[in-house]
C-alpha cells in the first residue's frame, strides 16, 4: 500500500500546551483515510499542518517520501494538497459557475473571462456531483446549505488535487447528498486521489473509509484498516472506554406531572399547531422531527421567548399565564438552547459569569455581588458537571463545544428548575461529551427533574428517551414509548402530516 | 387657477400700500407713497424674507428682531429663517423665498463665497437681496452690502486695550472660528494697533471658536502657561465672557478682558466693572437700514444707496455703557 | 548572520528555541496594549513637560483634571450605553438642556400662577439632573418600545434636546447665575468653581461618579446584566434578564451623567447658554473608545473610560499650553483616537491568539 503523505513525529505546542504529541500519521495513496477523535483531540491541528496553514513545532512532513516544507496554504496547494473546511467559504451573491472559478477565472485572449467555458466546466462538475438539474447560473445564496457544501467540494475538484482533506463535509448534507458525496469520493479514489476525511458520524464513515486513524488527547492512539474494525472498537479508542455506556438510559421511577401543555398554538413562518404534551417527574421525553417542524419554536414558547396565540401551560399543577421568561423561569422551567453561540453564551464574559448569569440576584450581600458566593456556586457546578476549563475567570469561548454546552446547562440548573428543556443538547459536540450529556440527563431524571429534549438523531432519541414525540409541520404526529419505537416509525411520522396513533 | 396667485398678489400690493400709508405716515420714505397701485413693482408681493445665522447668539437675534420689526412697521409680511451658518440650508431657504415670490431678502449670509450663487438665483428671479453684517466676495449681485466696519471697530478695540494695558505687558488673544472672515479681520485690526507697542507682548493666541465654554477652558490653560499675563483680548463677546469667568476663578482678578460685539451681557458686565470694554456693532441699526433700503427699492425699482456701505462701530466702556441698549448706543 | 541562523534551524528541524520567548513577548505586548491608555497618558505627560515647564506643575495638573472631569462624567454615562451595544449621541444636547433648565430656574425662577418661585441651588441641581434622566428615559423608550435603532433615536434626541434648550430662553443666555440671598438661591458656583482641600469640587464629583460607576459595573447584578446584554442579547433574554429594563436604565444613567456634566460646565461659566456642550458627545464617545470600550458592546471598563478622558483632556490642554494652532489640535486629537482603535484591534487579535494557544 503506497503511502503518499506522511507526518513524522509531529509535535505542536501552543504556548505551554501541547496540541499534538509526537504524532506519526500516514495517508495511503488512492485511499479514503478517515480521522476520528473527540473535539480537541488534535485532528484539526494536524490537518492545518498538512495543509500549510500551521507550522509544526517539531517533526517533518514527507510527500512521496520526500521531506517538504509547507509554509502556507498556497505552497500546499501547489503540491496538490487541497482542503475543504467545515465552514463554507462561498460568495452567496455570485453564481455557482462564478464561485467555482473565483480567483482562477478561465480566460479568453488572456484578459477576458470566458464565461461560456466556465459554465461548460461548471456543468461537468455539477454532473459529477450528481446535480445535473442544477443550472450553473444559479446564485449560491439561493441554494440549500447541503448543495452549497457540494459547490464547495466542486471547487476542490476543479483543481488538480492529489490529496484532498475534508473536514466534516457531511454535517449539513441530507442523506441523498451524502450518498452523492460518497459516490464522488469513490470516484476520486479510482482516479488515484488520496482523501483524508474527518468525521464524527460513525455510521457514515464506515461505509466509505479504507483506513481509520483515531486521535485522543493530542496523540494518535490507533491506526487500522477499516475492515478490521467495528463501531464499538472505534468508540472505545475515541473515548477510552466501552461504548455501551455512551447513551445512558434513564431508569428512574416516573412521578407526578410537572409540565402539562394543552393546545399550544404559535403563529409564524414556522408555526406550532395545537400541541399538547406532558412531562412527569423522573421522565425523559424526546421530541424528534426534521428541521422546521416547529420543535425549537415549541420550547422557546414554553420558555416565554415567543407569544402563543392559544393554549395553556401548567407547571407543577399551577397555571402560568404571564408567559414571560422571568415568570416561566420562576415557575420552574429552564431552557438549554439549540444554538449555544447565538442564544446561550455571552462570548465576552468569563466561564463564571456565564454560569451565574441567570441567578446573579442570589449572589449578593447588601446589594453587591459577593465574590466568595459567586466563586463557590460556580465552582460547585463546574465540579458537579465536570466542566473542563482553564479557570473560572477564562473567557467562555476558550472552552470546547461540549464544555460550553455544560456551562449553559449549569446556568439552567442554577435557576432551580423542575423541568429542563434541552434543544439539541448534543449537536456539534464530540462523542465523549455526548455521552456525558446523556448521562447527565439520565442523572437529572433520577433526581426527580422532568427532562424534555429535542433531537434530530434517531439513535440518540431512541436510546435516551422514555417517550418520543414526533413533530411535523408544527403538530405532534406520533407518540411512542421506549419499548415500541422503531427507526422506521419515527422517520415515517416525521415526514407525515397526519396524526398517527401510537402503539403503546 | 393659474392666475389666482398673481391676482391675489395684486390685491396684496394694494393692501400693503394702504397699510404702509396708514402705519408709517411719519417715516422718512413717505415720498414714495405715490407709487401705491400705479407703478409696476419689480416683485408683486409684500413678503420680506429675513435670513440670519442662528439666533442663539444675541447679536443675530438682535439684528433679526430689528429687521423683523422694521419690516412689519413698514407694512410687510415677514418670514424669518435661520441658516445656522450652513450654506446648503441657506440655499434651500433662498429657494423657499423664490417660490414664495418674496419682495426682498434681508440676509446675514453663511459664507462669503458660498452664498453668491443663491443670491444670484434670487436676482434672476427678480428678488433683490440686501446683505447685512457680512459681505460676500462679489459685487453687483446683491443690491446692498451693509456691514459694520470690523476693521475700524477692531482698531478701536485695540486702542482701548492698549490704553488699559498701559502700553506694556503680556497678553493673550482669543480668536474666533478660523473659517469666519470676521475672525481674521478683527484679529488683524487688533494687531494693527497692538503691534505698534514694542512692550506689548502677545504670549498666546488660541481660537475658541466663538464659544464661551471653550474660551473658559482655554483661558485657564493659557493662564497656567503664562502666569504673568495682564490682559486678554477676545474676538467676540461670548469668548470675552468665558475668559472673564476663567479670570474670576483664578487668583489674578485684575486681568483686563475686552470683547467685541456689544452684547447686553458684556455691557452689563462693563457696568459692574468686570469686562473692561467691547466694540459695539450697530446690528439693529444695520438691519433697519437694510429694510428701509429694501422698502425704497421695492417702491422705486432701484437702489437709493451705493451697494457697499460700511457702518462704523462704537467703543463701549464704562463711560457710555449705561446708554447701550439692544446693540445700539444712544445718540450714535 | 540571519541566514546562517535560519539555516541552522532548518538542519536541526528542532523546535525553534525562541518559541516560548515569542509567547512571553506576546504576553508582554498584550500587557502593554491592555494598559495602552495609561502608556499614552504617561507619554503625553513626558512629551509636554519636556516642552513646557508649566505642564507638570501641581496647579496645571489640577486644572487639567478639572477640565477632564466634565468629559469624564459624560463619557462614564456613555460607557454604560455602549456596554449594552447601544450609542448615545444626545449627551451634549442633554447637557445643554439641563444647563438651560437649571440656569433658567436660577436666573428667572419658575413662573407659577400668582408669582415666581425660586428654588435653592440643591433643588435646582436635582431638577437639572432629573431632566437629563427623563430625556434619557425617552431615548430608552424609543429604543426598546418603538425599536428605533439607538444611533437614530439619540441622533434625533440630539436635535430635539438642543432645540428645546434654545427654545427655553428663545436663544438667549442666562448671564448671571449667582442668585441672591433674598431668593435663597446663592451658591451655584460651588460645584464648578470652588475647591475642597485644594481639589476642585468638580474633580471630587468626577471621582464619586467614577467610583459609583465602577461599583455598579463590577459589583452589582445590574452591572453584570449590562455586560450580558451587550455581549449577547438573546442569551441575556434566555437568562431571564429584563433586557428592555436594562437598556432604558443605561440611557437614564447616561442622561443623568450628561446633565450633571452640563451643570458643572454652567456653574464654572456662571452663565447658561443654549449651545453649552455642543459636540461634546463625540469627545465622550472618543474617551470611551480610547479606554477600550468596544462599540459592539459587552466589553469595556469605567476605569478605561476615565483614562481615555484623561488622555483627551491632557492632550488638548497640552496642545493649548504649548501654543499649537487649532487646526493641528484637531489633527492630533483625531489621529490619537484612530491610533487607539488600531491598538484595540491589535489587542483583540493578540488576546484571541493567546487564548487559542492556551485553550
Amino acid at each position: 500500500m503506497p503511502e503518499i503523505l506522511e507526518a513524522h513525529h509531529i509535535s505542536k505546542k501552543y504556548g505551554g500546551v501541547r496540541a499534538l504529541k509526537d504524532v506519526t500519521f500516514t495517508a495511503y495513496r488512492g485511499q479514503v483515510n478517515v480521522l476520528v477523535g473527540e473535539n480537541g483531540a488534535g485532528k484539526s491541528t494536524l490537518m492545518k499542518i498538512l495543509s500549510g496553514s500551521e507550522q509544526p513545532t517539531s517533526g517533518e512532513i514527507l510527500l512521496d517520501g520526500e521531506p517538504v516544507q509547507l509554509g502556507s496554504p498556497r505552497e500546499a496547494q501547489a503540491r496538490g494538497i487541497g482542503i475543504i473546511h467545515q465552514e463554507l467559504s462561498l460568495f452567496p451573491n455570485l453564481t455557482i459557475a462564478d464561485n467555482l472559478f473565483a480567483g482562477r477565472e478561465l480566460r479568453r485572449g488572456g484578459r477576458f473571462v470566458d464565461a461560456a467555458a466556465q459554465r461548460r466546466r461548471a456543468r461537468e462538475v455539477l454532473q459529477r456531483l450528481g446535480q445535473d438539474r442544477l443550472a450553473p447560473d444559479t446564485l449560491v445564496g439561493d441554494l440549500p446549505i447541503g448543495q452549497q457544501q457540494l459547490v464547495e467540494i466542486g471547487r476542490a475538484l476543479l483543481t488538480d488535487v492529489r490529496v484532498l482533506i475534508m473536514d466534516e463535509p457531511t454535517s449539513a448534507l441530507s442523506n441523498h447528498e451524502v450518498d452523492v458525496l460518497f459516490g464522488v469520493m469513490a470516484e476520486l479514489r479510482r482516479d488515484d486521489v488520496t482523501v483524508i476525511y474527518i468525521s464524527h458520524k460513525l455510521d457514515e464513515f464506515r461505509r466509505i473509509g479504507d483506513w481509520v486513524t483515531v486521535f485522543r488527547d493530542g496523540g494518535l492512539v490507533a491506526h487500522e484498516s477499516m475492515s478490521r474494525t467495528d463501531t464499538g472498537w472505534i468508540v472505545r479508542q475515541m473515548v477510552g472506554r466501552d461504548p455501551d455506556s455512551l447513551y445512558a438510559r434513564n431508569s428512574a421511577p416516573v412521578g407526578d406531572v410537572l409540565l402539562d401543555v394543552r393546545g399550544l398554538t404559535v403563529p409564524g413562518p414556522v408555526q406550532v399547531d395545537d400541541v399538547s404534551l406532558t412531562v412527569r417527574a423522573g421522565e425523559v421525553v424526546g421530541i424528534y422531527g426534521l428541521m422546521g417542524a416547529g420543535r425549537t419554536e415549541l420550547v422557546e414558547t414554553l420558555m416565554g421567548m415567543r407569544r402563543p396565540s392559544a393554549g395553556d401551560v401548567v407547571i407543577r399543577g399551577t397555571h402560568e399565564p404571564k408567559g414571560t421568561v422571568q415568570a416561566r423561569m420562576a415557575a420552574g422551567l429552564a431552557l438549554v438552547p439549540e444554538d449555544r453561540q447565538r442564544d446561550g453564551l455571552v462570548p465576552t464574559m468569563s466561564v463564571r459569569e456565564n454560569i451565574l448569569l441567570a441567578t446573579l440576584a442570589r449572589m449578593t450581600r447588601g446589594g453587591l455581588l459577593n465574590g466568595g458566593t459567586e466563586q463557590r456556586t460556580a465552582d460547585g457546578k463546574v465540579g458537579e458537571l465536570a466542566i473542563k476549563s482553564p479557570g473560572l475567570g477564562a473567557l467562555v469561548t476558550a472552552l470546547s463545544g461540549g464544555n460550553q454546552q455544560k456551562v449553559v446547562l449549569a446556568r439552567a440548573l442554577l435557576t432551580d428548575p423542575v423541568v429542563l428543556l434541552l434543544d439539541e443538547p448534543t449537536r456539534g459536540i464530540d462523542v465523549g461529551a455526548k455521552a456525558q450529556i446523556a448521562a447527565l440527563m439520565a442523572d437529572l431524571a433520577a433526581q426527580g427533574f422532568g427532562v424534555l429534549f429535542i433531537s434530530s438523531e434517531l439513535a440518540e432519541v431512541m436510546a435516551m428517551a422514555d417517550r418520543v414525540l414526533v413533530m411535523a409541520r408544527g403538530r405532534v404526529t406520533a407518540e411512542f414509548t421506549a419499548g415500541s419505537v422503531t427507526e422506521e416509525a419515527l422517520v415515517a411520522a416525521s415526514a407525515s402530516d397526519s396524526v398517527l396513533e401510537a402503539t403503546k | 387657477m393659474r392666475y389666482l396667485p398673481s391676482r391675489r398678489a395684486f390685491l396684496a400690493v394694494g393692501a400693503a400700500s394702504v397699510l404702509a400709508l396708514s402705519a408709517c405716515g411719519g417715516s422718512d420714505d413717505s415720498s414714495s407713497s405715490s407709487s401705491s397701485g400705479s407703478s409696476a413693482a419689480p416683485a408683486a408681493s409684500k413678503l420680506i424674507v429675513i435670513i440670519t445665522p442662528s439666533p442663539d447668539n444675541v447679536f443675530f437675534k438682535a439684528e433679526q428682531e430689528a429687521a423683523d420689526a422694521q419690516a412689519k412697521k413698514l407694512g410687510y409680511e415677514t418670514l424669518v429663517l435661520s441658516h445656522d451658518d450652513d450654506p446648503t440650508k441657506q440655499s434651500q431657504q433662498f429657494d423657499t423665498a423664490i417660490s414664495r415670490k418674496a419682495a426682498a431678502i434681508i440676509l446675514d449670509n453663511a459664507g462669503a463665497d458660498a452664498s453668491v450663487t443663491a443670491i444670484q438665483r434670487a436676482k434672476d428671479a427678480q428678488i433683490p437681496t440686501f446683505l447685512i453684517d457680512r459681505e460676500i466676495n462679489k459685487t453687483g449681485v446683491a443690491v446692498a452690502q451693509i456691514v459694520s466696519n470690523n476693521a475700524q471697530g477692531a482698531g478701536l478695540g485695540g486702542q482701548e486695550f492698549a490704553k488699559l494695558m498701559g502700553g506694556k505687558g503680556e497678553y493673550a488673544e482669543l480668536t474666533g472660528k478660523p473659517t469666519d472672515t470676521n475672525a481674521g479681520v478683527r484679529s488683524k485690526g487688533y494687531h494693527g494697533v497692538l503691534d505698534q507697542y514694542p512692550d506689548l507682548k502677545m504670549v498666546a493666541q488660541q481660537s475658541a471658536n466663538w464659544d464661551q465654554a471653550e474660551a473658559l477652558q482655554k483661558t485657564q490653560t493659557i493662564l497656567q502657561a503664562h502666569p504673568n499675563i495682564k490682559g486678554i483680548i477676545a474676538g467676540n463677546d461670548t469668548m470675552a465672557l468665558g475668559a472673564y469667568a476663567a479670570v474670576q476663578a483664578s487668583n489674578k482678578k485684575d486681568i483686563i478682558v475686552t470683547g467685541f460685539d456689544g452684547s447686553p451681557d458684556v455691557v452689563s458686565s462693563i457696568l459692574k466693572k468686570g469686562i473692561k470694554a467691547t466694540v459695539l456693532q450697530p446690528a439693529s441699526k444695520i438691519a433697519e437700514m437694510a429694510v428701509d433700503q429694501a422698502d425704497a427699492y421695492i417702491k422705486n425699482g432701484k437702489a437709493d444707496q451705493p451697494e457697499k456701505q460700511s457702518i462704523d462701530c462704537v467703543l463701549v466702556n464704562p463711560d457710555n455703557a449705561g446708554t447701550v441698549k439692544n446693540f445700539a448706543v444712544a445718540g450714535s | 548572520m540571519t541566514d546562517t541562523h535560519v539555516a541552522a534551524h532548518r538542519q536541526a528541524a528542532a523546535p525553534p528555541p525562541d518559541a516560548p520567548r515569542h509567547t512571553a513577548l506576546a504576553r508582554a505586548a498584550l500587557l502593554l496594549l491592555r494598559g495602552r491608555t495609561l502608556v499614552v497618558l504617561v507619554l503625553l505627560v513626558i512629551i509636554f513637560s519636556s516642552i513646557s515647564s508649566e505642564y507638570l506643575t501641581q496647579s496645571n495638573l489640577i486644572l487639567m483634571t478639572k477640565h477632564v472631569a466634565i468629559n469624564a462624567i459624560l463619557a462614564i454615562g456613555v460607557t454604560f450605553v455602549i456596554l449594552t451595544g447601544g450609542i448615545d449621541l444626545s449627551v451634549g444636547s442633554i447637557a445643554g438642556l439641563a444647563s438651560m433648565v437649571s440656569g433658567g430656574l436660577l436666573f428667572k425662577g419658575l413662573n407659577v400662577p400668582g408669582g415666581t418661585i425660586f428654588f435653592s441651588v440643591a433643588v435646582v441641581i436635582l431638577i437639572g439632573i432629573v431632566v437629563g434622566a427623563l430625556v434619557g428615559a425617552v431615548n430608552g423608550l424609543l429604543i426598546t418600545r418603538f425599536r428605533v435603532a439607538p444611533f437614530i433615536a439619540t441622533l434625533g434626541m440630539l436635535y430635539v434636546a438642543r432645540g428645546a434648550a434654545q427654545l427655553h430662553s428663545d436663544g438667549g443666555t442666562y448671564p448671571d447665575l449667582a442668585g441672591t440671598e433674598a431668593r435663597g438661591n446663592t451658591g451655584f458656583g460651588f460645584i464648578g468653581v470652588d475647591s475642597i482641600l485644594g481639589i476642585p469640587v468638580a474633580v471630587w464629583i468626577m471621582v464619586m461618579v467614577a467610583a459609583a460607576a465602577v461599583l455598579v459595573t463590577t459589583k452589582t447584578p445590574f452591572g453584570k446584566r449590562i455586560f450580558a446584554v451587550g455581549g449577547n442579547e438573546r442569551a441575556a433574554v434566555l437568562s431571564g434578564i429584563r433586557v428592555n429594563r436594562i437598556k432604558i436604565s443605561v440611557y437614564v444613567i447616561s442622561g443623568a451623567c450628561a446633565a450633571l456634566a452640563g451643570l458643572l460646565l454652567t456653574s464654572e461659566l456662571g452663565a447658561a447658554y443654549p449651545d453649552t456642550a455642543t459636540t461634546y458627545e463625540l469627545n465622550a464617545i472618543a474617551a470611551a473608545v480610547l479606554g477600550g470600550t468596544a462599540l459592539s458592546g459587552g466589553r469595556g471598563t469605567i476605569i478605561g473610560t476615565v483614562m481615555g478622558a484623561f488622555v483627551i483632556g491632557f492632550l488638548s490642554d497640552g496642545l493649548v499650553l504649548v501654543g499649537v494652532s487649532t487646526f493641528w489640535q484637531s489633527v492630533v486629537k483625531g489621529a490619537v483616537i484612530v491610533f487607539a482603535v488600531i491598538t484595540e484591534q491589535a489587542q483583540q487579535r493578540l488576546q484571541s491568539t493567546l487564548t487559542r494557544r492556551t485553550a
